[in-house]
């Protein structure tokens, strides 16, 4: 009769399991894909997809990581490279490839699957350039001279993924001396520090009603510009300024949770993203460039113009020293220190 | 006069709030400090930046404090006093600062104090826009308590003093004055600290050089993952937020009584100076409170038609129905903890200390403590809405205990000699008593489950989009549409918040009977 009953149980236990198999994607908070895409990989895996947004890239992985012992996710979006050797030496992610598609070349992340990537860099305010009929600045350096001063918001790196690339950038650019003394100079030239990319765009940048003409913010910004105006407009009122030195490259991608309760389900969604259609359709719901060779762009994409070189620390260095440069950024230019 | 047993007597009350706090704050707190493993480096503290930091955060708060007390005391002095149309509706929509998202009262503020603000005052960067915006946020607190208070002033006395020869400012200071302190004392506690542990407006507008301690703890935990050092400066934020709630706990205790409750004294305006007085008040209260709402509208008003289609899109739609639904549900439960523990709160400091939890840990850290101490749970509703109810609680909580200690013992005790159960002169006699209070509990507290405190801090999932988050999802992109969409989103937000408020706080008519 017991055993009966714990049979009935299991068998009641396991058509329960079956009947909800929920495939739990943590992904951070910027990540969204066209509804009928969603749809699409639910109907095609027979499961429900349960998309956790877990904040900020930075603060989704340390939610990960913490909760190892029991994961809250099966599959995880968004890890990027700067903190894809801090993932790895965690234990966090399963290692995961995809058959489907070749990446371009750039974009690899060890042990994950590259999703889509994009840049970091200086974004201008055309008209203000235009009006004050100010060159524009030709190197990093430029930023730190008197004609310059009090024209530039940065995002705190302690607090932004952009800021913090950005400040990446400069390190690998300059030298991690020189990247420091450089910054120092920035501050005293009038530096703003935000802290994060919304309150940089929305309240800062002369775009939008700030006193600052020069912001750090996509490659991509350009485009959703035009994408996002009132009117249809025929160029952007904003344009990428990709100065030496000022320009990192992310890379975002897809893993396994280790410990996750689908795995199978969880590698049908990491193929899912490197599908064409989710491909095609990322560019314009995530502002990024596909990882998938091959894959044509958005006509919008034509007003973002792609840097033609980046400077990334490797992989690491970022590992490792991430968190000394920022709290030295901090003590630095926060600070006011000398 | 002998004690007669009322329920308000029962600490046992408490237990329900106090479990519920143990089970939000006290164990993933303690989740998290033991992950940190406690081994944070001494010379944390003796750091001179973050020993900078530290005093900065206090200094700030404390002269928001003092800022706030000089500017609203006076203000509620007339929203007490003056009879004028519009009155109760003024005291409603003072409260709207509350709901706005961080991010939109900034623009608001830019589009009058900005580079090409409409006032041509270009005040960014200033540390007057910090003290503008700390106003912004923290006057409707203290001008709302205070109008309470004056309301609890009984008129006879007010008009005794008059009537022996004593000025205006005599009869403010011998008989309105100590009446009010107590009511005084709990908003200034509670303005402290959220001021003290905040990220809030003042930051966004003085840029990070300003930051609080809590910027670092953020970035401590969500960034570096450095538990020991984060749960050591929690701790201390905690400890220096429990010397604070302590010391409020103690002066309201010691200042409370009971009053004999009869109508407030309000003229109608008379007069010139009482006209120009009042002109005054109300032209001072539009610039601190409401000027900034006023060009979110406008600035809604006049985009584009194509704008406003957002109202249209189905993720507005589901984001209006949960704001609705998530508000109501941390309204009930806020509500109900609210009420135990600000009735069983009455006769002990350390409880009325305790209701302030909430605003005294570091939110970054009760939301990865929630983490590790519940990953099961982690992401599902119950959580998000007892997250909710936590940070919306202590208003209710607050807000009874004064109105309790105000209450007039003789009536309960009136009620119980004629044989009424405890329960029976709850029910009948202190709480239609405590009833306005209340109410004006409920409406900060449902101000607070609508507005975007830690939201962005715990797991969700985009199908609990509420307003607020959608509204930072369009200010998380560039173009012009996106701005557009937010500034009518959030006007969308403000209306939607103004009828809540008049729903719960509907005017009473009470007055006019007892007179």
């Amino acid at each position: 009769m017991f055993k009966k009953t714990v049979l009935l149980l299991a068998l009641a236990g396991a058509s329960l399991t079956t009947l909800a198999a929920e495939l739990r994607v943590m992904t951070h908070s910027s990540f969204s894909l066209p509804k009928e895409r969603i749809a699409e990989f639910e109907k095609q895996s027979g499961a429900k997809l349960a998309i956790i947004k877990g904040g900020d890239a930075g603060e989704m992985l340390n939610k990960l990581i913490l909760t190892r012992a029991n994961p809250v996710a099966d599959v995880v979006y968004g890890i990027d490279n700067t903190l894809i050797g801090k993932a790895n030496a965690a234990g966090v992610l399963e290692p995961t490839s995809s058959k489907v598609g070749r990446s371009v070349a750039a974009a690899n992340l060890p042990g994950a699957v590259a999703i889509d990537y994009g840049y970091v860099t200086l974004n201008i305010d055309k008209a203000w350039f235009a009006k004050q009929k100010l060159a524009l600045p030709a190197t990093l350096d430029d930023l730190a001279k008197p004609a310059y001063k009090d024209l530039l918001v940065v995002e705190n790196p302690a607090t932004s993924s952009p800021g913090l690339a950005f400040l990446l950038a400069t390190i690998a650019g300059k030298g991690e001396e020189g990247a420091f003394q450089w910054w120092g100079k920035l501050r005293d030239n009038g530096l703003k520090v935000a802290k994060g990319w919304s309150e940089a765009y929305y309240t800062d940048f002369t775009r939008n009603g700030g006193a600052r003409p020069i912001v750090v913010s996509y490659a991509t910004s350009p485009a959703a510009e035009v994408f996002y105006s009132k009117e249809k407009l025929a160029e952007s009122p904003t344009a990428n300024l990709a100065l030496k030195g000022g320009v990192f490259m992310q890379v975002e991608g897809v893993a396994r949770v280790k410990g996750g309760q689908q795995p199978a389900l969880a590698q049908q969604f990491v193929d899912f993203l490197r599908s064409e259609a989710v491909q095609k359709d990322l560019q314009t719901s995530m502002w990024m460039y596909p990882a998938v060779a091959g894959v044509a762009l958005a006509p919008v994409f034509k007003h973002a113009e792609q840097p033609a070189s980046f400077s990334n620390p490797d992989l690491k260095a970022m590992q490792h020293k991430t968190a000394a440069w920022v709290s030295r950024w901090t003590r630095l230019v926060i600070k006011n220190a000398p | 006069m002998q004690k007669v047993l009322s329920l308000s007597d029962f600490r046992w009350l408490a237990l329900p709030p106090l479990s519920f706090l143990l089970l939000l704050v006290g164990l993933p707190l303690s989740r998290l400090l033991y992950e940190g493993g406690l081994a944070f480096s001494p010379a944390l503290l003796s750091d001179p930046y973050l020993q900078w930091r530290l005093g900065w955060s206090l200094l700030q708060a404390a002269a928001t404090c003092a800022l706030t007390l000089l500017l609203g005391l006076p203000l509620a002095w007339v929203l007490a006093h003056f009879e004028f149309l519009g009155r109760a509706l003024l005291l409603r929509v003072l409260m709207l600062p509350f709901v706005m998202p961080t991010l939109v009262a900034g623009l608001g503020v830019l589009a009058l104090f900005g580079p090409h603000g409409l006032s041509g005052l270009n005040l960014q960067d200033t540390p007057w826009l910090l003290l503008y915006g700390n106003l912004f946020y923290n006057l409707p607190l203290l001008i709302r308590a205070a109008v309470d208070g004056f309301d609890h002033v009984p008129a006879s006395r007010l008009m005794v003093a008059r009537t022996l020869g004593a000025s205006r400012w005599r009869a403010f200071w011998r008989v309105e004055w100590p009446v009010v302190r107590p009511w005084l004392a709990s908003a200034l506690c509670l303005i402290f600290l959220y001021c003290f542990s905040g990220f809030g407006l003042a930051l966004l507008l003085g840029g990070q050089r300003y930051a609080t301690v809590e910027v670092e703890i953020y970035s401590l935990v969500a960034y570096e993952l450095n538990l020991a050092d984060a749960g050591a400066l929690a701790l201390l934020m905690l400890l220096l937020g429990a010397v604070i709630a302590l010391l409020y706990a103690l002066i309201e205790r010691r200042l409370a009584r009971p009053d004999k409750r009869s109508p407030p004294l309000r003229q109608p305006v008379q007069g010139w100076p009482q006209r120009l007085l009042l002109l005054a008040s109300l032209l001072l209260l539009a610039l601190f409170a409401a000027a900034p709402l006023l060009a979110v509208l406008l600035r809604a008003l006049l985009a584009d038609a194509a704008a406003w289609r957002v109202l249209l899109q189905d993720d507005t739609q589901l984001a209006l129905g949960n704001t609705l639904r998530f508000s109501l549900l941390a309204l009930l439960l806020a509500t109900l903890l609210g009420l135990l523990h600000g009735l069983a709160a009455r006769s002990s400091a350390g409880l009325r200390a305790l209701m302030f939890l909430p605003f005294m840990v570091s939110p970054v850290c009760v939301a990865f403590g929630l983490l590790l101490a519940y990953p099961a749970y982690s992401a599902t509703l119950a959580l998000l809405v007892a997250a909710y109810a936590l940070l919306a609680y202590p208003f209710v909580a607050k807000a009874v205990v004064s109105a309790r200690d105000a209450l007039p013992a003789a009536l309960p005790n009136a009620a119980r000699t004629l044989g009424a159960s405890p329960w029976r002169v709850f029910w009948r006699v202190s709480l239609p008593l405590m009833r306005p209070a209340l109410r004006r509990g409920m409406a900060f507290a449902a101000a607070t489950a609508v507005g975007e405190f830690a939201v962005s801090l715990f797991l969700s999932r985009p199908e609990w989009l509420t307003l607020t988050t959608l509204i930072y999802q369009h200010l998380g992109r560039p173009g012009a549409a996106n701005l557009e969409a937010a500034l009518v989103l959030s006007s969308v937000l403000l209306l939607l918040a103004l009828l809540a408020f008049m729903a719960i706080e509907w005017p009473e008519k009470t007055h006019a009977r007892t007179s």
